[in-house]
């Protein structure tokens, strides 16, 4: 570790294991890392419940459109801050950006045939049941009928 | 080998510098420690919110497509607990009624829930929420968890008007 040269003392430390576990954790934070943070705004706070069940693995093939919803009902949207009638021109679109994709897929949705995406729903705790209705509504009139509402694990 | 070869010769070490690869190592640690957020331990309560339908409809037709049920044969109407929800002016909850009977607060609702849920010769099998417009989100979570606890998972919404219901979802 250590040797005298001539009276000069050098200190060579073995840097070896230092790095390796360096490495490890660079591993584990690049595993760990929520690369969909976009999808969950920091500015809604859920409520929190107790039998709220926790997402299980996405289905396979599963798609999610998530709407998170701010304290006065507007839709925060690719961080824009949308009105109920933007909102809904947003949704109208996903809506058939989503009919476009099926269709390019080769599946065909017969007239009045449900969505297959899931509604995702997350709304601040102070959003008034008028305007979390009034998206709802928007939703289901551009043919979505599977809702998730999210609230926080009672343990969370 | 040749390595090997040059210490024997020379008797001297080659030394790969270790230092700024620790280096560039710790800045990729430090950016990953500072933009790491743990995940929220989310949960969520699915729903199959159908299109706005005369639920109150006693002749609505059965979907053909869905499983049938033994209660299926009775009418949709017939099938659902209503809950009114009312909120006081902050958006809290404020009076709850189940049908026609009137319960105080949250422990309430949920103990006579479960009366009537258990009465096997009620046909209820799912539920409409009719709230109030002020009602915050919090609060009808509320509602949704004990009726989600109770295995009710069939439950539309409605908007409560000052006549007393509104379409329902």
């Amino acid at each position: 570790m250590s040797g005298n040269v001539g009276g000069e003392v050098r200190a060579e430390p073995n840097l070896t294991p230092l790095l390796d576990i360096v490495f490890q954790l660079i591993t584990f934070f690049m595993l760990v890392i929520n690369f969909s943070a976009d999808n969950y705004d920091q500015r809604v706070r859920l409520p929190v419940a107790g039998s709220a069940k926790p997402i299980e693995g996405a289905r396979a093939g599963e798609e999610r459109l998530v709407l998170n919803i701010d304290r006065d009902g507007n839709l925060l949207w690719g961080g824009k801050v949308l009105g109920v009638e933007l909102a809904g021109q947003e949704i109208n679109t996903q809506a058939q950006l989503i009919k476009l994709n099926l269709k390019s897929a080769g599946k065909k949705l017969k007239s009045g045939e449900p969505l297959p995406t899931t509604i995702v729903i997350r709304a601040d705790k102070a959003t008034p049941f008028s305007q979390l209705y009034r998206l709802i509504t928007i939703c289901q009139t551009n043919g979505f009928t599977k809702f998730a509402l999210k609230a926080m694990s009672a343990e969370g | 080998m040749r390595s090997k070869k040059f210490r024997k010769s020379k008797g001297e070490e080659v030394e790969v510098p270790i230092t700024p690869m620790l280096d560039m190592a710790f800045q990729l640690l430090t950016f990953f420690v500072l933009t790491y957020r743990p995940a929220p331990t989310e949960g969520q309560f699915a729903m199959n919110l159908l299109p706005a339908a005369p639920t109150m409809d006693m002749n609505a037709p059965e979907n053909p497509n869905q499983d049938q049920k033994p209660t299926d044969s009775i009418p949709a109407a017939l099938r659902t607990m209503t809950t009114t929800l009312h909120a006081n002016p902050s958006g809290n909850l404020g009076r709850v009624n189940l049908g026609d009977l009137e319960v105080q607060g949250m422990d309430e609702l949920r103990t006579k829930l479960k009366e009537i849920l258990s009465d096997k010769t009620l046909p209820f099998d799912q539920a409409l929420i009719q709230a109030d417009p002020r009602l915050k989100y919090e609060e009808l979570i509320k509602v949704i968890d004990i009726y989600s606890d109770l295995d009710i998972t069939k439950i539309s919404f409605s908007e409560l008007t000052d006549n007393g219901g509104g379409p329902s979802l």
